[in-house]
């Protein structure tokens, strides 16, 4: 208590008085309704509830003028009409036990009493067995009567001058055209949700947005995103218990910086959850660069007791009763999603930047150094020869064309019909294929490898690709426990402090059957007897320091294939043929099928990309053919 | 500067030089060749900064003595292209002209005093050595030195002079090339001073390029930071590697239990033909000793495993030793007898071959835990 006795504040003395309704609903907005989008969103969602399929959104200004939601679901009699602006007042919920089971999108009943205590608000209402519809108005916290009006079947909410009676909200808001980005991202996230609902926006009276409901999930993801997004897409489906996924996963070229295009439907209610982001991070783990984000959509169904929604009051956060059975499930169905992604074709920005390099080199007459392009010994380019060998390249592009349903499986698809079920299957159905990897191929600048395919050509990182074959080799032989050690002629002595050493004592085992073969030489000093054979030219100290690194994060006994996972990782790329080894045609085409028998030769163990390919339709598109 | 040379001589000399001599350098000065004609030789001088080249040709015919820095690699492309036999060098103004009969060439100069100084051989506390006897240490032992980044010590070859032999050593921690030379008899007939240095090998592929006569007896020297070589024509300089050599001596086994004797050939062709089966995603093959006989095994998980037998002088006691096969291959393709020795007291402990007289080569085995 801060005030003195005999030294009353100069207020009267009554201090704590109950606020009027008015008040606590503005209050209350305050947490639901921060911007036009959560008003259309509040409203869509109402719209959704009441069982709609076409819903219409006209907003003018943003949306800080007007919003009005226009749907055809059941609609509501003058009885629903009069509460429709009380505070908790909700037909999707009765009693507490209803929250363990929630299949609706909104159900807390705050929505509508807290818009309308901040804007101007109407409802038209008609129910199907109406003959007359009905309409209220809310000013700002002063309810009206409902009269009857007409009016289709179905509700229109308009929402007029949105915080015109609390001006510093009001002062929050941004300028139209952000306000009006953050709508149209509200209602594409429900689009993609509600696959059986149509949706048109207009702004100021022009139509910036619409999906037909009969479209599916890929046709909005192009409506909404665009076609080369939309056509590179792999399907996603898994089921597990009573719980569901499907969906679209793009491949890794898509990824951005932030998460905006990852999104997660919950029994048709877009959810952000960081969950949901650490499962994609995961299922992508090696297989793109780490500070990105993947591209994805993705839709869950469970039983509504598995999972507790009323947690955040715009609903976007919810608590799964199984996390990790959860996330071990959706982080196996993507990864076998991702398996069959077309990882290697480039991005647009890859094309883009190829392209107007070209533009800037061309007109200086820019002709390749023929050094630095020369064909490899024993691979001069002679276009006689790939005329005298065209008979075996047909042969070759017949088997790359194996369809995906017999992966790496020689001799299947002889047959010219699975030619149509390769070109159905696309780019991703491609890979898997057989490939007799026909040379000639170029090496540049003695790090990438050029090599012709039937539709385009590839072009590979040998180091990124040999790091890939030089990790999944050591996994391969910690996995049987056969890990070849090269021992060490004099033992690199490696100094660490006393905690290290401690720690590195502690797990000499675990090191050792990871081929990390250590001993303890002084209190402050490691030995180095010997490191993994595969490891071509290792750096015995960094990958000390790389295995105390590891022991410290984890801070317990790491099992063998853990380590590999963190220290051979970076000991893999140190020690690989390094950018600048020249390769003859034998040894390129051996580092080629070696990569071709992995699980995935597509990125390195960093995620950096072992092969980007251009296909005809990339060339033509840099070449403005179409 | 005014000059008159042999073209044939010059070509040459330019060679040399610019096999030193970097494309891009931070010290924009080292990417010229610098002449100096003194009265009766033309001296190349060129420098990467740590690898240094003077090469001097003496028939030559100096009316106007002078430094001159030109571009190094036009300077040599132009006079290797020439088919006149002699050519003349002069200054004009700021520039340079090569000509030879009606071929001429005009060279943009730089300042000469902005290259580096560049040592001179010093004689004093030189050592005699025979040029075939120092490319062929090089030789024996360069191969083995290391290669990967850090461990900057074992980018070098350790240069000793002990008592009255010359002796190379490199290693990369996992093999290790030692190979020792008797010291002809000097004139003097003095005993060198003990002298020990790390050699960078580029330093050595240089030493070894300006040798090209076996039988002649060049210099070496041993000074601060740099080891110094003299032929007749030619001065080079490297800076030496400061570190610390790896202790190899208590790595030699000085007794050994099991001792195999075999045809170094047929051993290298039939470790070839394992080695078909393990590069994939393995190592190691294993070499299994028995009574007259050794079994070479190699398995790798993706490609599956050969077999091999042939015929051996083997005493000890039967078993098992399991190496990486380039690495041996790598030290028989040197090896100078027709049947290569290997000992060994067991499997994790190194594995000794005999290469030579005065020539060994240490590996270190694989181990495979199971």
């Amino acid at each position: 208590m801060t005030s003195k006795p005999g030294e009353p504040r100069p207020q009267t003395a009554s201090h704590i008085v109950e606020l009027p309704e008015a008040v606590k609903n503005q209050i209350a907005a305050g947490e639901v309704v921060e911007r036009p989008a959560s008003v259309v969103k509040e409203l869509v969602e109402n719209a959704l509830d009441a069982g709609a399929h076409e819903i219409r959104i006209d907003l003018e200004e943003g949306g800080v003028k007007l919003v009005r939601v226009i749907d055809d679901g059941c609609g509501m009699g003058p009885e629903d009409l009069l509460m429709a602006f009380c505070p908790h007042a909700t037909s999707k919920l009765r009693e507490v036990a209803d929250l363990d089971h929630i299949a609706s999108l909104g159900f807390r009943g705050e929505a509508l009493a807290s818009i309308g205590s901040v804007s101007r608000a109407s409802i038209v209402s008609r129910t199907t067995d109406e003959a007359m519809g009905h309409r209220i108005e809310n000013r700002g916290g002063e309810i009206g009567p409902v009269l009857e009006a007409g009016g289709a079947r179905g509700t229109t909410i308009e929402i007029r001058d949105l915080f015109y009676n609390t001006p510093a909200r009001r002062r929050f808001l941004k300028r139209t055209q952000t306000e009006l980005a953050r709508v149209l991202d509200v209602v594409q996230r429900l689009a993609l949700a509600q696959l059986e609902a149509g949706f048109v926006v207009t702004h100021d009276g022009k139509r910036v947005y619409d999906v037909e409901r009969t479209m599916d999930l890929a046709g909005r993801v192009r409506r909404t995103f665009g076609a080369d997004l939309a056509d590179s897409l792999v399907a996603v489906s898994g089921v597990d218990g009573t719980v569901r996924v499907e969906g679209l996963l793009a491949p890794p070229r898509f990824a951005r910086r932030d998460t905006s295009r990852q999104m997660w439907f919950l029994n048709g209610r877009p959810l952000r959850d960081k969950v949901l982001v650490r499962v994609l991070k995961q299922a992508f783990h090696g297989f793109q660069v780490e500070a990105r984000h993947p591209v994805a959509f993705l839709s869950l169904s469970m039983d509504p007791a598995l999972v507790d929604v009323n947690v955040h009051p715009t609903k976007s956060e919810v608590r799964f009763r199984e996390d990790r059975r959860l996330f071990s499930f959706l982080v196996a169905v993507l990864r076998r999603a991702l398996s069959e992604a077309d990882l290697a074709t480039p991005g647009e920005d890859l094309l883009r930047t190829a392209w107007r390099r070209s533009e800037r080199e061309a007109p200086q007459g820019y002709l390749p150094n023929p050094g630095a392009l020369e064909p490899l010994r024993g691979g001069t380019v002679d276009p006689g020869s790939f005329r005298a060998r065209e008979g075996t390249a047909a042969a070759s592009e017949r088997d790359l064309l194996v369809p995906a349903a017999g992966p790496r499986a020689p001799g299947v698809g002889e047959t010219s019909g699975t030619f149509d079920v390769a070109g159905a299957l696309g780019a991703a159905g491609e890979w898997g294929a057989q490939d007799a990897f026909e040379g000639p191929y170029l090496q540049i600048a003695n790090t990438y490898l050029l090599r012709r395919l039937p539709d385009g050509f590839e072009i590979i990182d040998q180091h990124a690709l040999h790091e890939r074959l030089t990790f999944e080799g050591l996994k391969r032989q910690v996995e049987e426990g056969q890990v070849e050690v090269q021992r060490r002629l004099i033992p690199d002595l490696v100094e660490l402090s006393r905690a290290e050493v401690k720690a590195v004592e502690a797990q000499l085992e675990a090191l050792s059957a990871s081929g990390i073969e250590l001993s303890v030489f002084s209190p402050t000093t490691i030995a180095v007897q010997g490191l993994p054979a595969l490891l071509r030219r290792p750096d015995p100290e960094a990958i000390v320091r790389d295995a105390v690194a590891a022991l410290e994060r984890t801070g317990k006994a790491p099992r063998p294939f853990e380590l590999v996972e963190e220290v051979l990782h970076s000991a893999a790329c140190r020690s690989s043929v390094m950018a600048g080894d020249p390769l003859t045609q034998d040894e390129i085409r051996a580092l080629l099928s070696r990569a071709s028998v992995l699980e995935s030769d597509q990125t390195c163990p960093h995620g950096r990309p072992t092969r980007v390919r251009f296909r005809l339709a990339d060339l033509e598109k840099a070449f403005h053919r179409r | 500067m005014k000059v008159l040379c042999e073209r044939e001589r010059l070509r040459e000399g330019l060679t040399v030089a610019t096999s030193v001599i970097p494309l891009k350098s931070t010290r924009p000065a080292v990417e010229n060749v610098c002449l100096v004609a003194t009265d009766h030789a033309l001296e190349l001088v060129g420098t990467d900064l740590d690898v240094a080249v003077r090469y001097r040709i003496d028939d030559v015919k100096v009316e106007e003595p002078g430094t001159v820095l030109v571009p190094a690699r036009v300077a040599a492309d132009f006079v290797r292209d020439l088919t006149g036999d002699t050519v003349q060098l002069r200054t004009k103004g700021e520039t340079f002209l090569v000509e030879s009969g009606s071929d001429r060439c005009e060279l943009t100069t730089v300042d000469p005093d902005e290259y580096p100084v560049v040592a001179r051989f010093s004689e004093d506390g030189s050592v005699p050595v025979l040029g075939s006897t120092f490319t062929r240490l090089v030789s024996r032992t360069s191969f083995a030195a290391a290669r990967e980044q850090g461990r900057y010590a074992m980018h070098g070859i350790l240069t000793q002079v002990e008592g009255d032999t010359l002796k190379m050593v490199a290693t990369d921690g996992r093999r290790l090339a030692v190979a020792t030379s008797a010291f002809e008899a000097d004139a003097t007939g003095a005993a060198p001073k003990a002298s020990r240095a790390i050699v960078p090998s580029k330093g050595m592929q240089l030493f070894c390029r300006v040798i090209d006569d076996p039988l002649e007896q060049v210099r070496i020297h041993f000074g601060e930071n740099q080891f110094g070589l003299k032929t007749s024509k030619a001065e080079v300089f490297a800076r030496l590697i400061d570190g610390e050599f790896p202790r190899y001596t208590a790595v030699i086994p000085a007794s050994t239990e099991n001792l195999v004797e075999v045809e170094t050939e047929l051993l290298i062709r039939k470790l070839r033909l394992v080695a078909n089966v393990t590069s994939a995603d393995t190592r190691a093959v294993r070499l299994s000793l028995d009574k007259g006989k050794m079994t070479i095994f190699g398995r790798s998980a993706a490609m599956g495993e050969a077999t091999t037998e042939l015929d051996v002088e083997f005493e000890g006691k039967a078993g098992d030793i399991a190496f990486n096969p380039d690495y041996v291959i790598d030290g028989l393709k040197n090896c100078e007898l027709e049947r290569v020795r290997l000992e060994y007291n067991e499997k994790t402990s190194p594995g000794k071959f005999t290469l030579g007289e005065n020539y060994i080569y240490i590996v270190m085995p694989i181990t495979i835990d199971t």
